[in-house]
């Protein structure tokens, strides 16, 4: 029943994948690179002008006053025009190759964005908004350079050689023909420089060395406080300096192995020449009518400069790289992450209790159950709590009630239906969720209750505001529930944050709750509050929470013991008290640290 | 030229090869002459017969030898140059690097304040990598192609002036039409930048809000906004290139006019006699050729410009002063006094309220000194001062007497061990992450550590025991065995005076069990300084300070504390009743 999406059959990559990007703006993309071409035959004009002026003043020579100035001109004219129109049709062939690339970006990143919101959304949990964001942000961007320059480039540096070489071959095929052999001499030192295999390595190698010191730098800025706490150097701190030194000792040679095939190939472009004189010389030993022979000769000597503008051009281009193509590979890593598949006939509940029956689950890429056959049900109006080592799979438990991710065996129901048989916007009107972390939209504290329920009142945030213990400090903000999150001299604190998502959640008053160690705070008075809120929110829904205090949950309904993914224990904290199990352990250990006192004299009698 | 030396750090002798890069870059610009001054040659030798002489066919063979000639030396001279400029740009942004590291560790921890750590680094090692790409596709290049420009102007000037006149005076009009556009171009990159920055934000909002966007089921109305603000940034895009492309375009046209300029000239020139056909036919052939690499430098120019502003961040890092002090005076004491504490982050901010205040507090030594209050009262400022992470506003705090502000923080240092909320561990094998606590330790000392801070338990269960490699910043850990590690580290380290930020609220009682029996190891017999969450594990502190908006609200012992019925009684009660809910 689960469908694949049809991308994963032949996933395409590499350049492959980069054409088929370009091909988002098909008709720009082609009149870039026609017009691309045409420049590039346009950038030749000049050179013949040139070469036809001179055929001119050969015949008249020395008689320059016969010189037919309208000619002349009409030739100048000529050079000039080659040049302009070299230009303009470039510049029209970059509008066009931009206008592609930035609706390509755009088309890119709305997909991908959409995207986003249909994959479950366990993987946000799992890649961080950080990724994500780096993708959209810098990656897809890249995706630019290609099509708005290299891609035109490229089909330019295709052209203007097939041109070059028949402008060379259609004067006097025997000159033509040495000059395409400087070519194909310099090609094949270019092919020898960026071919062999030695460079390949080499290009790996510089990848490597330079991702190992930008992550060397990374951990070495983060860790800057146990860096000076106890006092290590750069140079004690070998990896860092490992890094700088080994990128450096790697990349000169590797830089440095070029040296005589880049110096060879600027040699040779730029004298061309060489090979043209000495067939010149040998022609002119049997030529018979001089002036035809010395306007051809001539011919040859202005046009083989301009073999090096080319030749430099295809250079650079060819060592422009394949970076981009490595950002696209992350883009459509989640590109082919399959959506959340909705049902085709979404079913509704009347009722509320959560049930897992024989539940399995394993994240993607890792080969052991993050939980395994755990059954269990969650009554309405009745608190679930979920205790155990971390590790142990508590937080999948909460996740897998909204569908964060689909079960891998078994399921899960919500008043007996599966959750994958409801639509999602279904199911999430049905559970609340507060997570530990808690994100607030940079808009109102009113706008940003009211997201738990778009319809709610003012009079009703400000009450959910209220159960939630959050009334007090939003008072004290400048424009109280008008004040703008993020703004200057508004600092929330994490406790307070945490009462805006409750108040959030009160004001959806949705059936299910899942908590997931919300309630453990370090400072005593937000404690305290958010405890009180805690209170409103809960009553008469159905509860799961995640806790780590075990005191806390003593007085729910019952608690789930979990241990390496499965269901250890279950029952009310006094039986499983008396079970005398792994329960009773922890609690047991939770008590031993609440007595725990830091003193001087009792830490030296134990040492 | 010197403020070119400080504008990309370059020591002197860095500055030194540069120069030797430009010179030699430039022999190879010149160098590629000589084909032209060959070809000259030929043109004579061919024309010849037209007036009337012979072919000599020796003479062309002469000058075929003499271009081989002039060819290796084209290849000698590009030789030269790639060593100079490559081998001197890496070896430079290798010392660029270096120092950059240098500097950080040395900077006040007020720089990194509110700072993203790993943004700015990755930031940072990007300005040292443009660095590198400035020296060596960048400065050659541009002073060489000047250098080269106006010599190559000036000889041909000396041929004949009204020629050159004719080839070079489309450059300044075509320089001309790029500053007057300069500020058109601005305002629109502006405009693009502020576009992409608001996509940015969106971007951002509805990546990190997602969990809310759908579990309220916001989609539509968040996406739009996203979806509006990336349209316009790329409307924003197209504008700015067009324009940007218009004017480039045009310039580059205009500058070009030269050639049509040049032959008209030229054929003029020619016909009134005023100019033989060789001259003539060597200014036809340089000027298709001289235009490439002006239009080199419209490039690297804007260039060299663009990446200077953007390894702004890098200079201003290298010209942040650094925290000195005496690194001999010896400590003989641990009493730590606070006089008249007066302290906020943000020292230019006068709007911001002190986060210290007009503390004095002693901590005596070989004693226990918990620090409490609500969240935000200064608690952990205060052992970041005593750390010198940052130096007081006012007062001053004085440690057996000396003032920590006349002490090198590195000295200083040695005195102290810490542990923090947040762990950092660094991708290495367990062992080396706890020997960062003191080098010098035996592998006898630094298992026996490990032992006290109960990381024996987790660390023998690993695939490779000590040696395990731990991944970036620890992931494969939990917080509880982070901590133990941290806690290890601090004492191989030995300090005799322990800064603790008591905080262990959110682990199961297992890992609380083993972390709170390594405290114990850790405190022992030293001067201990807690910031302390929950108030009952202080309470046979030797002292409390009770903390409230940065200023001494209480101090005393547990007992004197509860009789007082103020803050901290208050806090304690609260918590006593939290501690005991359920739901």
């Amino acid at each position: 029943m689960k469908q694949r999406p049809q991308e994963q059959s032949a996933p395409k990559t590499g350049l492959a994948r980069l054409m088929e990007l370009a091909a988002t703006r098909k008709p720009l993309v082609i009149a870039s690179t026609l017009l691309a071409a045409l420049a590039a035959i346009a950038a030749f004009v000049p050179y013949i002008a040139i070469y036809l002026l001179v055929r001119d003043l050969l015949q008249v020579y020395p008689a320059f006053s016969t010189l037919d100035m309208q000619r002349t001109l009409s030739l100048g004219w000529l050079a000039f025009g080659g040049i302009l129109l070299n230009i303009i049709l470039y510049f029209a062939a970059l509008m066009c190759s931009h206008l592609a690339a930035f609706g390509t970006l755009y088309i890119l990143k709305v997909r991908f964005a959409s995207h986003l919101s249909k994959i479950p959304l366990g993987y946000h949990v799992l890649w961080g908004s950080g990724k994500l964001r780096k993708i959209m942000d810098e990656n897809i961007e890249k995706i630019e350079g290609f099509i708005a320059h290299q891609l035109p480039d490229i089909v330019a540096s295709l052209v203007a050689p097939i041109v070059m070489v028949v402008i060379l071959l259609s004067v006097d095929w025997r000159m033509g023909a040495v000059a395409i052999l400087g070519i194909v001499v310099a090609f094949a030192i270019q092919i020898k420089a960026y071919g062999n295999e030695g460079a390949k390595k080499m290009m790996d190698k510089y990848t490597v060395a330079m991702d190992d010191m930008n992550n060397a730098a990374v951990e070495y800025v983060r860790g800057i406080t146990v860096v000076k706490a106890f006092g290590q150097t750069v140079f004690s701190l070998r990896r860092m300096h490992d890094a700088i030194r080994s990128y450096t000792k790697m990349v000169i040679p590797y830089t440095l192995s070029w040296e005589n095939y880049m110096s060879a190939f600027m040699t040779i472009v730029n004298n061309i020449y060489l090979f043209v004189i000495p067939v010149g010389i040998l022609i002119g030993l049997g030529a018979t009518d001089y002036i035809t022979y010395a306007s051809t000769f001539l011919f040859y000597l202005i046009f083989v400069p301009s073999i090096a503008t080319t030749m430099l051009k295809i250079m650079y281009v060819t060592s422009g790289g394949m970076q981009i193509s490595g950002g696209v590979e992350k883009m459509d890593e989640i590109l082919h992450t399959p959506a959340l598949p909705q049902p085709s006939a979404p079913k509704r509940v009347t009722q509320h209790d959560v049930a897992f029956e024989n539940v399995s689950f394993a994240y993607q890429n890792q080969n052991h159950d993050a939980l395994s056959d755990v059954s269990f049900v969650a009554r309405e109006g009745q608190i679930t709590a979920i205790v155990g080592p971390s590790g142990g799979g508590k937080s999948t438990i909460a996740h897998l009630i909204p569908r964060f991710f689909d079960v891998t065996g078994g399921r899960v129901t919500v008043g007996g239906v599966d959750v994958r048989d409801m639509t999602s916007d279904y199911l999430m009107q049905k559970v609340s969720f507060v997570f530990q972390d808690v994100f607030l939209f940079k808009q109102t504290i009113m706008d940003n209750i009211r997201f738990g329920n778009q319809s709610a009142t003012d009079a009703q945030v400000i009450a959910a505001a209220k159960a939630a213990q959050c009334d007090d400090f939003i008072q004290k903000l400048p424009q109280q529930y008008h004040t703008v999150i993020g703004t200057e001299g508004v600092h929330l604190s994490g406790g307070e944050r945490q009462r805006i998502a409750i108040a959030r959640a009160i004001v959806k008053d949705a059936p299910i709750i899942v908590l997931d160690e919300a309630t453990a705070f370090s400072d005593p008075e937000n404690e305290y509050l958010i405890q009180r809120a805690f209170e409103k929110l809960m009553k008469g829904k159905t509860v799961i929470m995640i806790a780590h205090r075990l005191s806390t949950v003593r007085s729910a309904n019952q608690t789930l013991v979990i241990d390496q993914g499965r269901l250890v224990e279950q029952g009310t904290h006094e039986q499983l008290l008396a079970n005398g199990g792994r329960y009773s352990a922890l609690w047991q250990q939770y008590n031993q640290t609440l007595s725990w006192k830091m003193t001087r004299k009792e830490a030296s009698a134990n040492a | 030229m010197p403020k070119l030396q400080s504008m990309l750090l370059l020591t002197d002798k860095g500055y030194k090869d540069l120069k030797k890069a430009i010179f030699a870059c430039t022999l190879t610009n010149l160098s590629f002459m000589f084909p032209y001054m060959v070809t000259i040659q030929l043109f004579t030798e061919l024309i010849k017969p037209l007036m009337g002489g012979s072919l000599s066919f020796p003479r062309l063979w002469m000058l075929f030898a003499l271009g081989v000639l002039a060819a290796i030396l084209v290849f000698f001279a590009s030789k030269n140059d790639y060593q100079k400029t490559y081998v001197t740009s890496y070896m430079e942004a290798e010392n660029t690097r270096i120092s950059v590291a240098e500097k950080i560790r040395r900077l006040p921890m007020s720089f990194f304040n509110t700072k993203d750590l790993s943004e700015l680094t990755a930031n940072i090692m990007a300005d040292c990598s443009t660095t590198e790409h400035v020296l060596s596709h960048i400065l050659p290049q541009l002073f060489a192609n000047a250098i080269s420009i106006t010599l190559i102007c000036v000889m041909l000037s000396l041929f004949d002036w009204r020629m050159s006149l004719a080839v070079f005076i489309t450059l300044p009009l075509s320089v001309a039409v790029i500053f007057v556009s300069k500020r058109v171009q601005n305002k629109l990159s502006e405009k693009f930048v502020r576009a992409k920055l608001k996509a940015s934000d969106q971007v951002q909002e509805y990546l990190e809000g997602i969990k809310v966007i759908k579990a309220c089921g916001l989609d539509g109305e968040k996406f739009s906004a996203l979806d509006k603000a990336m349209h316009l940034m790329m409307k924003m895009a197209i504008r700015l290139e067009f324009v940007t492309g218009t004017f480039v375009t045009g310039s580059q046209a205009l500058l070009q006019a030269g050639v049509g300029l040049t032959v008209f000239v030229g054929a003029q020139l020619l016909t009134g006699g005023m100019i033989e056909l060789i001259p003539l036919l060597m200014f036809l052939l340089i000027v298709v050729r001289i235009y490439g690499p002006i239009l080199v430098e419209y490039t690297l120019l804007p260039e060299l410009f663009h990446h200077m502003v953007s390894t702004r961040r890098m200079r201003k890092l290298m010209s942040t002063p650094i925290m000195e002090g005496d690194t001999t005076v010896p400590l003989k004491s641990w009493d730590i006094t606070f006089e008249n504490v007066s302290f906020r982050y943000n020292e230019n901010d006068s709007d911001e309220t002190m986060v210290i205040n007009d503390l004095s507090v002693t901590f005596p030594a070989n004693a226990i000194t918990a620090l409490v209050g609500p969240s935000g009262c200064g608690k952990s400022t205060i052992s970041r001062l005593i750390a010198r992470f940052w130096d007081v506003n006012a007062g001053s705090i004085k440690i057996g007497g000396v003032d920590v502000r006349s002490m090198d923080p590195e000295h200083l240092m040695r005195y102290m061990a810490f542990v923090f909320q947040d762990v950092v561990l660094f991708n290495d094998t367990v062992y080396n992450n706890i020997r960062i606590g003191n080098m010098n330790a035996t592998e006898e000392q630094v298992l026996s550590a490990a032992k006290a801070a109960r990381c024996d338990e987790f660390v023998r269960g690993m695939p490779n025991g000590y040696q395990s490699m731990l991944g970036e910043n620890g992931h494969t850990l939990s917080g509880g065995e982070r901590q133990r590690i941290s806690i290890a580290r601090a004492l191989l380290k030995d300090a005799p005076i322990v800064l603790l930020d008591e905080a262990t609220a959110s682990l199961d009682p297992e890992n609380e069990v083993y972390i709170q029996q390594a405290i114990s190891q850790l405190i022992a017999n030293k001067t201990v300084i807690v910031i302390a969450h929950r108030l009952r594990t202080v309470a046979d502190a030797d002292q409390i300070i009770v903390l409230n908006q940065g200023s001494l609200a209480e101090q005393g012992t547990h007992d004197a504390l509860m009789q007082n019925e103020g803050l901290y009684r208050k806090l304690f009660d609260i918590q006593q009743e939290s501690m005991g809910w359920s739901v």
